[in-house]
């Protein structure tokens, strides 16, 4: 039985390698169930021993990947309450949000052996359901496209703001209407509760998708 | 049966959205799997009458197929729109049921994977409690047994080929008897050799299996195939793949062929892959029982079927047209336009040239991100099988030139890739033209 706080840094790299590994998974996965690409540019890779859609486009990837790369010390550091990927459909209004709301114990304790088994099974599990999330949603409209927001808690952007992690990849602040949707359904599809981490995925749509 | 089994399902369908599939549900109602099989069927019957909900059902189909003059048998995974088809296109159907029922539309069927998998992992000890597949001789072996055959494997072969970790030594042993080669239930294991093909176009579920027909014994080229599948499941026995690795208990005895063609039917080859998995993690907890996958990863048990390839030389020809790791398969796929096909079956030579796939970028005449996936020679020896091994099961091998009709079906409902015949993605990079 091992008690480690948040200072202790290595812990929080491995959450947030975890999560940052989750989060590229289920993006990719998002992007294929809701055909906001066509899905000629994906093919099946294994992850947490299940099959998963990864797209090969190479700028794709990379944009997800420094998007990533970004929001890693974040995560770190427990300052990111919310991983939102927004569908946005053509006039750039948001059509789909889906939220992954993150939060971390202060005090994280590993009791068990087999506990980073178990958290791959809980995210082997949210896999699982964003796969079959369109029987519970509306179809998009053609043309979509996606962005990744993140709310952080009180002003931890300040920073990213001041050093950029990514060369020429910078992080703004969102626009308002990027951010909010207009008549919002919300639909919670996943839970999970660990010891180190508690995540919640639901997602917002829009009433009317035209 | 009372009818508390329709609440049951009609909640997990309906108000969880699970994907049900027999196999779930059968572990989880606690029923034997044909019960199972019966229930899911008399809930869409049901629900169909009434018509209110919308559910989509996959179907397991499985039968003779005759291709090019040959014949096989052939175990599938289709949705319920594609059944009809398919059903037209096999000469002897053995066996339909229904795989799974569920809300959504599944577009590719890596979550029937999922959904089996955890409930297998659970059931670990005795998934097949349930299952209607059987076999009296499949018994675990002692320790003391398991002993002897290990002191016996690596005795008298201490060749490099002997690379492989401990748990190979019951696979080795296990190549000897399997040189006769196809005896259906061999031919069998080439189901985890056909690549799990997946429709580029959305909703694919239905996986094809090759198997190599009971009656053509006498075939090379299945047996090249089958041999390294066989050693791959090692110790399972005669019978169908997936029961072989889901029980446990399958030693190391071969079973007669005849065991195979019993009356249940085969279940689908992810099923047994699945089962597979599970048990990579659950090594630790059996100690006696010796299983090949114990101490496998993936990646390993690619290595290792490379390597017992070696033994066979003979059927290994680079023109085979099957796929021979089911890890690639898991990873695999989005037919091309003119699908292709790996054949990059190593060579067993000390040191040899050998194609591998390798994906190349680049950008083309029209100014689009091109990414191609090419065979590209590469002199490697044995003792490199690990890395080259290790990268075919990151990369995207082509696609199988399997059945064309299945082929045919995938082609068409990929519109918009069908221009570009040089490398698979290019027409659909012209999304992403960079101007």
């Amino acid at each position: 039985m091992t008690t480690l706080t948040r200072q202790d840094l290595n812990f929080g790299r491995v959450v947030a390698d975890i999560l940052c590994e989750f989060l590229e998974v289920a993006i990719h996965l998002i992007l294929y169930v809701r055909e906001v690409y066509p899905s000629g540019i994906f093919q099946k890779r294994k992850k947490y021993n299940v099959p998963v859609q990864m797209s090969c486009h190479p700028e794709l990837n990379q944009y997800i990947q420094d998007t990533l790369h970004c929001i890693k010390p974040l995560i770190e550091k427990n300052d990111a309450e919310k991983v939102v990927v927004v569908i946005i459909d053509k006039e750039h209004h948001p059509v789909e949000r889906f939220v992954f709301e993150i939060s971390q114990p202060p005090l994280l304790s590993i009791s068990s052996d087999t506990l980073l088994s178990h958290v791959e099974q809980l995210l082997r599990a949210f896999i699982l359901k964003i796969s079959v999330c369109d029987a519970v949603l509306n179809n998009n409209p053609p043309g979509c496209s996606f962005t990744v927001l993140v709310h952080t808690r009180d002003a931890a952007t300040r920073n990213m703001e001041k050093v950029q992690v990514i060369k020429d990849f910078p992080w703004i602040v969102a626009d308002e209407q990027e951010v909010y949707m207009q008549e919002p359904r919300l639909i919670p599809l996943k839970t999970m509760t660990s010891d180190i981490v508690k995540m919640q995925l639901y997602v917002e749509e829009r009433a009317q998708k035209a | 049966m009372d009818e508390l089994y329709l609440d049951n399902i009609d909640e997990f369908v309906n108000d969880h959205n699970k994907i049900v599939t027999y196999k779930w549900l059968s572990l989880t109602l606690g029923v034997h799997v044909n019960t199972a099989k019966q229930m899911l069927y008399h809930y869409l019957d049901h629900k169909r009458k009434e018509s209110s909900a919308q559910l989509h059902a996959t179907y397991l189909v499985s039968g003779k197929f005759v291709h090019n003059g040959q014949t096989s048998y052939k175990v599938s995974v289709v949705r319920e729109d594609q059944l009809e088809d398919f059903k037209s296109k096999m000469s002897l159907i053995v066996s339909i049921h229904v795989y799974s029922v569920q809300k959504a539309l599944l577009k590719d069927s890596g979550p029937l994977y999922s959904v089996d998998y955890d409930a297998v992992k659970d059931n670990l000890k005795n998934c097949s409690r349930y299952s209607a597949i059987r076999c009296a001789n499949a018994v675990p072996m002692s320790s003391l047994e398991l002993q002897q055959v290990r002191e016996k494997q690596w005795g008298p072969t201490p060749e490099p080929e002997n690379q492989k970790s401990a748990t190979n030594g019951d696979t080795s042993q296990m190549s000897k008897p399997s040189s006769k080669p196809q005896k259906g239930i061999m031919g069998m294991f080439t189901n985890k050799a056909t690549p799990k093909n997946q429709d580029s176009s959305k909703g694919v579920t239905s996986e094809q299996k090759e198997d190599t027909p009971v009656v053509d014994a006498a075939k090379s080229k299945p047996a090249g195939k089958s041999n390294p599948m066989i050693n791959f499941f090692g110790s399972q026995t005669a019978k169908k793949p997936d029961k072989k690795v889901k029980e446990e208990e399958a030693a190391q005895s071969s079973s007669a062929s005849e065991q195979r063609h019993q009356s249940s039917q085969p279940e689908a080859k992810h099923e047994a892959v699945a089962a597979e998995l599970p048990k990579d993690t659950k090594r630790d907890c059996r100690s006696k029982t010796k299983r090949i996958k114990d101490s496998d990863s993936e990646e390993e048990k690619v290595e290792k079927k490379k390597m017992r390839r070696i033994k066979k030389p003979e059927p290994d020809s680079s023109d085979e047209d099957v796929l021979p790791d089911s890890p690639q398969q898991m990873e695999t796929r989005e037919p091309s336009p003119s699908p292709k096909k790996e054949q990059s079956h190593p060579e067993m030579k000390t040191r040899k040239r050998r194609q591998v796939l390798k994906s190349r970028t680049f950008v083309d005449d029209e100014g689009c991100i091109v990414t191609e996936k090419v065979y590209e020679s590469e002199s490697y020896s044995e003792t490199e099988d690990d890395v080259p091994a290790s990268k075919h099961t990151a990369k995207d091998p082509n696609p199988a030139k399997l059945p064309a009709s299945n082929r045919e079906d995938k082609k068409s409902q990929k519109k918009a890739s069908n221009t570009n015949k040089g490398s698979k993605q290019a027409s659909i990079m012209g999304f992403f033209q960079k101007k």
